[in-house]
């Protein structure tokens, strides 16, 4: 066991290292593309503050209309980059394999599975989140038709599929794919909502279908 | 997932550049099987070549028929209205799979390309020879897993009922192959080596004793379109798709079928079955039989029998040696409007 | 009182926290310098680890450790039983095997955890996990409950026990006979949140948790125990879970774990666990065979019945639950035997899951009433109003309430019953056959032990606080209308807290027993207040005194004399002429010696129609009615919604949910949403729910009875009903996947 050295070595200073490296690698960074020593880097755990730089590329895209530059591995997924580095966890993982739609956020207007996109395939996309459907505080704030209305039909119980299955409705009234109930059921089944919401949430779309409030 | 290098390519050309020059590198289009691959460590790239960039989505009308990008969505097809009103069999295959979020990201050519779902291809501590076509030693480690095939003796509930080997009875898990098989469509590629043309129904393949290669594509070949015959088969198309939940399921099995009708009577007919081979399967001798006869239930039934020929259930799946005739006739009654 | 009228229904109180998604699960709390950190899951259900090879992980860039059972930082408390649950139902008899997170190499059970890796974040610990080389020495696991039938134990405790009334054979002697066997494969909760916790040791002797758990109280004891502290020390925090179904009932091993190495390394842990592992690490129901024998006379009375069920559990622990309960009270037959068993396997443990033993259980019973009804050709109702329990004639005592014949009729007409033809398979509607089918559910009604505060605040306002947990049936709706109830204080001037440690104890959300426990305890401190208000505004020199109690009327913050409206004080005048900020009270709950005297339970009654395609073996609920009898409902909006999730949850049962084992590994080979399939919304139609909205008028002031079980209980009874009155096909296996329907071609 030697953690303590993995321990050490994370707080140890390695910024100076880091700094030459990066400069060095500047050129390479350009490229939009991650080096093949990186992944050399990686396997013969060289400092791991210089694989850092190594393995992050350049991300910009626009999530709820703000601009982000950003510098990440291309590893990362839509989902935990919204997550763990943007603090926008209205979006959740359920399943983390395009099984579940917990995560689904548009892009570009469409509605994903964002644990089965890399965030690296959005550069230059706009993603909607939930959190990008109202503007301001959510305790206050004026709400969307859909979420208006997923309140008044009760279409949800612990609410943690919520957020996607109103990004999910909402693009499937903007598809047009929410012209009767057995339509939007079958086109809102790659949200699964555990506790069984169901009737209630198809309640909610048909209303604001109807209502014909613009989604 | 493992670390890996990524480069986003604009040309068909770069991509083709790209992952030709070394090992370990894969296009990524969609990424609905591929990512998910990744993250079950069924397979673990060195190198991914984005290729969402490429100009390749267009969908038009052609002299001979319908060409698809293969980088068109598979909702955009779906949702197409050249698609729906000359092939509408693709449209119901593509809105039968998946569910609208993956279809909003899952391009024509991946959909051609996604692997098995047999569960024993994606859990690498179990024996399946499509993952691990050689044994690992002890030195490589468990990025393959044993090899073998698991769903032999097994659970194959979901499995080959055609086709298979000895060495692998997966199935192919795509409903819009059944569609482009039924149509008679051809896949335009570009490789390292230049242009060629695929006859659908050889683009897949048969495991034999290479389970691990699901079809024809020649190392660094692109998938670039795919064209579709003229047909007379939109009046009468249906596609079938049989699973144990009323949507977002892969199929037990499902059935294509485009007839071209006069009078009661079949002109022309194709037919196609997932779920139950290695590669989309088309049913020729059903459709020679029924070529020139009424559209009634008995002859949907002789059909269907002739289907069968050469059927064989391992267990578990040996109710499809039913279901599959079952289907063929409910898909053929209800293209004909004669349920 | 709040029984004597019907509640309005009103929208979930934290709706816009939700559709927001400004509601904070564990996972989405953020503290600086968090690690993440990933479970290792063995390969094998049985056998040893042989060696176990860190290296390469350790040296990936982020790791800040590897744990194994080489290294694993101590537990103080694995002494005591780790995990088991302090709060809740007494901690299981131990059995000669014991499990204790990454102490030893024996494997027990597949996805057992092998290490646990810390790395900097969540991709780099992930990576890193892929790393460890761990190679086992192997055996042959025992997991298929089929081969293992014979090695049937009874277990210790209440469930071990053979239950009998009359003859134990009392059924052979019937006219009309049967014996049907029924099986229920492993199902998996699987709520949609991934189950894990973020741990923090603000010092080595403070403990903050974020968690997924249905207790927050039971989570601070577990770790109190585990780690030898106050529990006063631990502060546990889940305002908002992700759905529970029953996995977070207990505390896992895995979260234990979890709070040891974030002591160890120093600083907050993050574990999230990945769906797979939900299907090991946190419970299941257990894979359940019963066999059934009953007898009726002619006139379709009941003699006898004998209901035998065995359930697999783990080597390390047993696990039970009231499989064969309902079968003891729920019709009135002179013979009645129940036997229950388990059997040890190299499993995971199993855990309660909504409608627990008794869904499963329900499901046989309510198969072979309606199997007895076909016999002896009998409408399904009329054979069950014939054996009707008027009392309970298990404990020869009457229910507390019990209003089953009106929901039996209730539902008939919302489903058009009459429609329904007794012979199988006589109505199609094109290609497709229909039929009908109902099936019964119960469940016991409970009065736990609760407490509540209440703090009524000059300007109008009031705050309710409980430890309890809201895992997403509305609980904190329904204590809210339980105050505005007593105190008329308006809806939007209630603001109710909850779910987090440092307010006053509450039970486990779990049994369908919150709104009862935890809804009186919230109903005493309240009524507390009014009570108070009351003595203020009657006092020698208050401005209502020489008015007695019974006179007055408080709403809408104003207390008043019934008839004579004029004669009023505001609460807030009155409290400011008593130089009162705020009038606080806390109040322990429970109920009366007198309850004992009752039996308590809560009724429903479950209608489908289905359609049925022969060819394909495809089936389809196309209509559902399920009737509640569950009591005084007190809040009609997230009451309907627990039945159509139970309706949900029931489909899902009947029709599409098995975790299936490859029993030559011991290992699932469907543990993932795309394979174990939970119901979609193609797979659920527009659904009736009838509330017989009666009060109890024993078990709490509400006079509220539970509903999330009963939501479940029956369902897929009546589903399995319905085809067989589709088609003449009765299907004794769950789930009815199209391979058990479809008809032969002829």
């Amino acid at each position: 066991m030697n953690d303590t050295e993995n321990l050490d070595s994370e707080l140890g200073n390695s910024t100076s290292s880091r700094r030459i490296f990066l400069k060095q690698s500047s050129a390479l960074a350009a490229l939009a593309m991650t080096p093949p020593t990186a992944v050399a880097a990686v396997n013969t755990g060289i400092q791991e503050k210089i694989a850092t730089a190594l393995e992050q590329m350049p991300l910009r895209l626009t999530i709820n209309g703000k601009v982000q530059q950003l510098s990440i591995e291309p590893r990362v997924t839509l989902l935990d980059l919204l997550r763990e580095q943007l603090h926008l966890t209205g979006t959740k993982k359920g399943c983390d394999h395009g099984q579940c739609g917990a995560c689904t956020v548009h892009v570009d207007g469409a509605r994903v599975n964002s644990c089965l996109t890399l965030a690296m395939t959005t550069e230059g996309c706009t993603v909607t989140t939930i959190e990008g459907l109202t503007v301001g505080d959510p305790a206050t704030t004026l709400l969307h038709p859909m979420q208006e209305a997923f309140i008044k039909h009760d279409g949800f119980q612990c609410g943690y599929c919520t957020p996607g299955q109103i990004m999910s409705a909402v693009a499937c009234i903007r598809e047009g794919h929410a012209n009767t109930p057995e339509e939007v059921r079958e086109y809102m089944s790659g949200n699964i909502c555990r506790c069984g919401a169901y009737a209630n949430i198809v309640n909610a779309i048909m209303d604001v279908k109807k209502k014909g409030a613009r989604v | 997932m493992n670390p890996f290098q990524f480069t986003r390519v604009t040309t068909p050309k770069a991509a083709i550049s790209a992952v030709t020059k070394e090992s370990g590198t894969y296009f990524l289009a969609g990424g609905t099987n591929l990512i998910d691959l990744m993250k079950r460590e069924v397979i673990l790239p060195e190198r991914l070549v984005d290729i969402n960039r490429l100009p390749l989505a267009t969908i038009e009308k052609t002299a001979t028929g319908l060409r698809i990008g293969a980088m068109a969505k598979n909702a955009a097809v779906a949702d197409n209205e050249l698609v729906k009103k000359h092939v509408p069999l693709l449209s119901q295959a593509l809105n039968a799979g998946a569910s609208a979020q993956l279809r909003n990201m899952a391009t024509v050519g991946g959909n051609m390309m996604q692997r098995t779902r047999c569960p024993y291809f994606y859990d690498p501590s179990m024996p399946c020879n499509k993952r691990s076509p050689v044994q690992a030693g002890p030195d490589k480690g468990r990025a393959n897993g044993p090899s073998g095939c698991g769903a032999i003796g097994g659970h194959n509930r979901m499995h080959a009922i055609f086709g298979a080997s000895n060495k692998c009875i997966a199935v192919h898990p795509s409903d819009m192959c059944i569609a482009l098989v039924a149509l008679d469509a051809t896949v335009n590629v570009s490789g390292p080596k230049g242009d060629r043309t695929i006859p659908f129904s050889e683009f897949h393949r048969l495991p034999g004793d290479l389970p691990q290669k699901d079809n024809t594509l020649l190392p660094g070949e692109l998938i670039m379109s795919v064209d579709l015959p003229t047909n007379r088969f939109a009046d009468n198309s249906y596609y079938l798709k049989v699973r144990d939940r009323a949507s977002y399921a892969f199929a037990l099995l499902s059935v294509g079928v485009g007839i071209d009708m006069k009078r009661g009577t079949i002109q022309d007919v194709r037919l196609a079955m997932g779920g139950v081979a290695h590669k989309p399967w088309r049913l020729t001798a059903a459709e020679a039989f029924l070529k020139g006869k009424p559209a009634t239930e008995a002859n949907f039934k002789q059909a269907a029998t002739l289907a069968m020929q050469g059927a064989k259930g391992y267990g578990e799946n040996d109710f499809k040696l039913t279901l599959a005739p079952n289907a063929i006739v409910d898909a053929l009654k209800t293209a004909t409007k004669t349920a | 009182m709040t029984n004597k009228t019907k509640n309005p229904p009103i929208d979930r109180i934290d709706g816009r926290m939700k559709v927001t998604g400004g509601a904070k699960y564990f996972a989405d709390f953020e503290l600086p310098n968090t690690a993440y950190c990933v479970i290792v899951g063995s390969e094998i259900a049985k056998g040893a680890i042989a060696s176990l090879d860190t290296q390469k992980a350790q040296g990936a860039p982020g790791v800040v450790g590897v744990f194994t059972h080489q290294n694993m930082p101590p537990i103080p408390g694995w002494d005591a039983p780790v995990g088991g649950e302090a709060d809740g139902p007494a901690p299981k008899p131990k059995t000669e095997e014991t499990y204790r997170i990454l102490s030893s190499p024996k494997i027990l059970f597949d996805g057992q955890p092998v290490a646990i890796v810390v790395a900097d974040t969540y991709e780099r610990a992930t990576y890193a996990a892929s790393l460890v080389k761990v190679t086992y020495t192997k055996q042959a696991p025992r997991t298929d409950l089929e081969k293992h039938l014979s090695e049937g134990v009874a277990p210790k405790g209440a469930e071990g026990g053979n239950y009998l009334r009359g003859a134990a054979d009392g059924y052979k002697t019937a006219p009309v006979t049967l014996e049907a066997h029924y099986t229920i494969p492993v199902e998996v909760h699987n709520p949609m949140e991934l189950h894990g916790i973020l741990a923090h040791w603000t010092d080595d002797k403070q403990l903050m948790i974020y968690a997924k758990t249905q207790g927050v109280n039971a989570t601070q004891n577990a770790m109190a125990q585990a780690f030898k502290i106050d529990p006063k020390t631990i502060h546990v925090h889940t305002e908002f879970m992700g759905g529970g179904f029953g996995m977070g009932l207990r505390t896992w091993p895995q979260e234990t774990a979890v709070v040891a190495i974030a002591r160890k390394i120093g600083r907050p842990l993050k574990l999230v666990m990945n769906r797979s592992q939900m299907f090991t690490l946190v419970g299941h129901r257990p894979y359940t065979v019963q066999t059934i024998n009953m007898g009726a006379d002619q006139a379709g009375k009941l003699i006898g019945i004998a209901h035998a069920a065995t359930a697999e559990t783990a080597s390390y622990e047993d696990f039970t639950e009231a499989t064969v309960n309902m079968t003891k009270f729920m019709y009135a037959c002179p013979n009645v035997s129940t036997r229950y068993r388990i059997v040890r396997l190299d499993r995971s443990v199993p855990i309660w899951m909504r409608g627990p033993g008794e869904a499963t259980g329900a499901f046989a019973l309510e198969s072979a009433m309606d199997e007895m009804a076909h016999k002896l050709n009998l409408d399904p109702i009329d054979f069950r109003l014939r054996n009707y329990s008027e009392t309970d004639p298990e404990r020869n005592r009457p229910y507390s309430s019990k209003n089953l014949k009106e929901a039996y009729q209730r539902g008939a007409d919302a489903i058009g019953w009459k429609e329904r033809r007794n012979q199988p398979g006589s109505t199609r509607d094109g290609g497709w056959q229909i039929g009908y089918g109902m099936s019964t559910g119960v469940f016991s009604a409970f009065r736990w032990e609760a407490s509540a505060r209440a703090l009524l605040k000059a300007d109008g306002s009031l705050t309710i606080q409980s430890a309890v947990t809201d895992i997403g049936p509305g609980t904190g709706t329904a204590l809210t209308m339980i105050a505005h109830t007593v105190l008329g204080v308006p809806l939007n001037r209630i603001r109710i807290e909850y779910g987090d440690t440092s307010l006053p104890k509450a039970p486990t959300q779990g049994g369908s027993a919150i709104v009862s426990a935890v809804g009186s305890a919230v109903y005493d401190a309240c009524t507390a207040i009014k009570t108070e208000l009351m003595q203020l505004a009657l006092k020698a020199g208050g401005p209502l005194a020489g008015q007695q109690t019974d006179e007055l009327t408080l709403a809408d913050g104003v207390l008043s004399v019934s008839a004579e409206p004029k004669k009023k004080v505001a609460v807030s005048d009155l409290m400011q002429a008593n130089k009162l900020t705020v009038i606080d009270k806390t109040k322990d709950s429970k109920g009366s010696p007198e309850q004992e005297k009752y039996s308590m339970y809560s009724f429903s009654v479950h209608f489908v129609q289905v359609r049925v395609n022969p060819l394909t073996g495809v089936v389809r609920v196309s209509k559902a009615v399920s009737v509640a009898d569950s009591g005084r409902i007190v809040s009609p909006k997230t009451a309907a919604s627990q039945m159509i999730g139970g309706v949900a949850g029931g489909i899902g049962m009947a029709l599409t949910e098995e975790a299936i084992i490859d029993h030559r590994f011991g290992r699932f080979v469907n543990n993932n949403l795309a394979d174990y399939h939970v119901a979609v919304h193609a797979d659920v139609p527009a659904i009736e729910t009838i509330m017989i909205d009666k009060p109890d008028p024993i078990i709490n002031p509400m006079g509220a009875k539970g509903m999330g079980e009963i939501a479940l209980i029956g369902f897929a009874g009546a589903v399995a009903n319905a085809v067989f009155n589709a088609t003449g096909q009765r299907v004794r296996e769950l789930p009815i996947t199209p391979d058990k329907v479809m008809q032969k071609l002829t």
